[in-house]
């Protein structure tokens, strides 16, 4: 990985890497690196990969997401961490991440998930979708042989969140469904351990592994791209459907859900598609599933658009609020008032944000202290 | 007009040797360019410099860009001029080009043969993007030579229906994987068009002796035929267009379907030639088929 790469994993956050090699490690791990083998990983792994089927004729078909993509002999698949080798599919990724941080939880964005939290936040290269719009797409679209990987094995990242004493472990910066065998390890490992796991997806993964998934983890955050078909196919490179599908499944399995949407000028910003999201999550998961927009800034494919204007955001979010979703939010405008959760029955503050901070956390248990009003989320 | 040359092996033996891919490259090359001999050729085509040698090795031994191809070429660009160490042939990984049968070389002697995953070479720190295509390029291709040969193997692809000039220029990209939904078009086209390689690719040189007709672009040896050819083109879309012509007159011959009645229409093609890329269409192309005995002799022949 570059070093453009990592500090854009970091983004905002809190802890600093000072990576610009593979013979460091980041800084906020620095005290504990000869605690456990955890350093920079020399080859791909080859563990046998989980939800797919060899093909009659030869090659494999593989059944994480909704690709389903058909690999021949040593090819890969449309995420490029995954290979046929000789019909066994293996993940090239497991236990081999390129990102790794200690993220607030607000950056994730989870608002209703212990607030003020810290997640050891990790990611392998490589996604199942190519966004246009990608940020962080120098790892994304990356195959695992171009990035600085760390060897990390899931008992090692246990540790290391033990260490540090953080509470939550998050998949995220590219898509953990491509390193859904590492995901799932850790997570399972770490609910064992009293240790919390979110995942940060784009939804696009079948129901199968969704549903063996889901007993792990405490929470999910969906980038819920656009509300329309054509979006997906030609600025996402995936599907609709699924993804509306799955946080169906999600909700009622009764997993804590937030969405996100990232607004792009031109792309999805009609005052129609808000109120056509809106509507759809209220009737399918419900008017208390929290909604975050949040700003696009040019990047990858889309470096012609501008950033999205503040009062395209605000539209979006009365909107919504007037559709009847109780919790809408706006990201990447720091000291916004929508970044703050209100109590949707008497208007009370309950926690008030200012970008990843929490100013003041108001809230009772999981009530309003006010009117005694029981708000949704893991507190 | 594009000029997409044809150079069959008048023999009845397999032919795949150095000495035979030889002749084929001489005759190939003066045809092509109009020049008296091989050495003019290559030096009108090439400038002086570094100069790559894109093979494709994705199939290890049975249907990459065979060694004796590249041996021949390399010794015919070594009299036209060039330092040995001025040749690099490459390709996507090193695990890549030894399981196809090649000596890897990264050091200062001798001619170079090196992945893009070799220590310290790698992807761009640029990013090249041509419409719905935008990828890091090899180094190889954008600093460490100073004009390329693409030297890809016609096959039959099982996404992209063909697999020739403009498809194995997908080794040369860091994400790949992303450019094959829709049968690779118009993904195909613009890889090609990406800056880097659009400007340094020079000169196409294609292996067709053995044509995996269907089955590809994996070795599956009852659907091999033996078309005894190399083909030859400055124009990645002409050679393409001439390239699936073979290929769809064989699977006619075969009694199987076409591509685009099995699902997968190289559309890439009239994609390369809407963006500029070359000519596609067949009436356009300036075809030239010859037959060269194993003497050297040369004489008008036919694409089948």
């Amino acid at each position: 990985m570059q070093r453009r790469t990592f500090l854009k994993c970091v983004g905002c956050g809190a802890a600093a890497m000072a990576v610009t090699n593979t013979n460091l490690l980041p800084a906020f791990l620095g005290g504990v690196q000869n605690a456990c083998a955890f350093g920079p990983a020399k080859e791909l792994s080859s563990k046998e990969a989980r939800f797919y089927k060899k093909l009659e004729g030869g090659g494999i078909e593989c059944g994480v997401c909704p690709r389903h993509c058909r690999v021949t002999d040593f090819e890969r698949g449309y995420c490029g961490t995954r290979e046929n080798h000789s019909d066994t599919y293996v993940t090239l990724v497991y236990g081999l991440p390129c990102a790794l941080n200690i993220d607030p939880i607000e950056k994730k964005p989870l608002f209703h998930f212990y607030p003020g939290t810290d997640a050891f936040s990790l990611a392998t290269a490589g996604c199942n979708v190519n966004c246009k719009f990608c940020q962080n797409w120098e790892i994304s679209q990356s195959r695992p042989e171009q990035t600085d990987n760390y060897s990390l094995s899931p008992r090692e990242a246990i540790d290391l969140c033990k260490q540090k004493q953080v509470p939550n472990l998050a998949y995220t910066y590219s898509e953990p469904t491509i390193f859904y065998e590492y995901m799932y390890d850790i997570s399972e490992l770490g609910r064992k351990e009293g240790l919390r796991s979110v995942m940060i997806t784009g939804g696009y993964i079948e129901e199968q592994p969704l549903k063996e998934l889901m007993p792990q983890l405490a929470a999910i955050k969906v980038d819920l791209k656009s509300i329309r078909d054509d979006y997906y196919t030609n600025v996402v490179g995936g599907e609709l459907k699924p993804v509306l599908d799955r946080l169906v499944q999600m909700r009622r399995a009764g997993m804590w859900l937030e969405l996100v949407n990232l607004v792009v000028p031109t792309l999805n910003d009609t005052d129609a598609e808000f109120r056509d999201m809106a509507r759809w999550i209220k009737t399918n998961l419900g008017a208390d599933v929290p909604l975050h927009f949040s700003q696009f800034h040019p990047d990858y494919l889309l470096k012609n658009l501008p950033i999205t204007p503040q009062k395209t955001l605000e539209t979006a979010h009365a909107i919504c609020k007037s559709e009847g979703l109780d919790y809408v939010y706006l990201g990447n405008l720091p000291g916004h008032p929508a970044e703050s959760t209100y109590c949707p029955k008497c208007g009370k503050i309950l926690i008030e944000r200012q970008g990843f901070r929490i100013n003041q956390n108001n809230l009772k248990g999981n009530r309003c202290p006010s009117c005694n009003r029981e708000i949704p989320g893991r507190f | 007009m594009s000029r997409v040359v044809v150079v069959k092996y008048n023999a009845t033996d397999s032919g795949r040797s150095e000495e035979v891919y030889r002749r084929l490259l001489i005759s190939g090359l003066c045809l092509l360019t109009d020049e008296m001999s091989h050495k003019d050729a290559l030096r009108t085509l090439l400038p002086s410099g570094a100069v790559g040698m894109k093979t494709s090795c994705i199939a290890r031994k049975r249907n990459s860009t065979p060694v004796p191809l590249v041996e021949a070429l390399s010794k015919l660009l070594i009299e036209s001029g060039f330092h040995d160490n001025d040749i690099v042939v490459w390709e996507r990984t090193n695990r890549e080009l030894a399981s196809a049968g090649y000596q890897l070389n990264a050091s200062s002697f001798g001619r170079r043969c090196l992945g893009t995953d070799t220590n310290g070479v790698g992807y761009s720190h640029d990013f090249y993007q041509s419409e719905v295509v935008g990828s890091l390029v090899s180094r190889i291709m954008t600093e460490i030579v100073n004009s390329n040969i693409n030297m890809p193997v016609l096959k039959d692809h099982s996404i992209a229906g063909l697999s020739g000039s403009m498809k194995n220029m997908y080794g040369a990209i860091n994400n790949p994987n992303k450019c094959h939904p829709n049968n690779c078009d118009p993904y195909c086209a613009h890889v090609s068009n990406l800056e880097p390689i659009r400007t340094r690719n020079k000169l196409i040189v294609m292996d067709a002796f053995e044509i995996q007709y269907q089955g590809g672009p994996g070795y599956v040896p009852q659907y091999v035929y033996p078309y005894g050819a190399v083909i030859l083109a400055v124009d990645p879309v002409a050679i393409d267009r001439v390239g699936l012509e073979i290929v769809e007159r064989i699977r006619a011959m075969k009694g199987i379907k076409s591509l685009e009645q099995d699902g997968r229409p190289v559309r890439y093609i009239a994609s390369a030639e809407k963006i500029g890329l070359g000519v596609g269409d067949l009436k356009k192309i300036d075809l030239k088929v010859i037959r060269v005995d194993r003497d050297g002799g040369e004489s008008a022949g036919e694409l089948f």
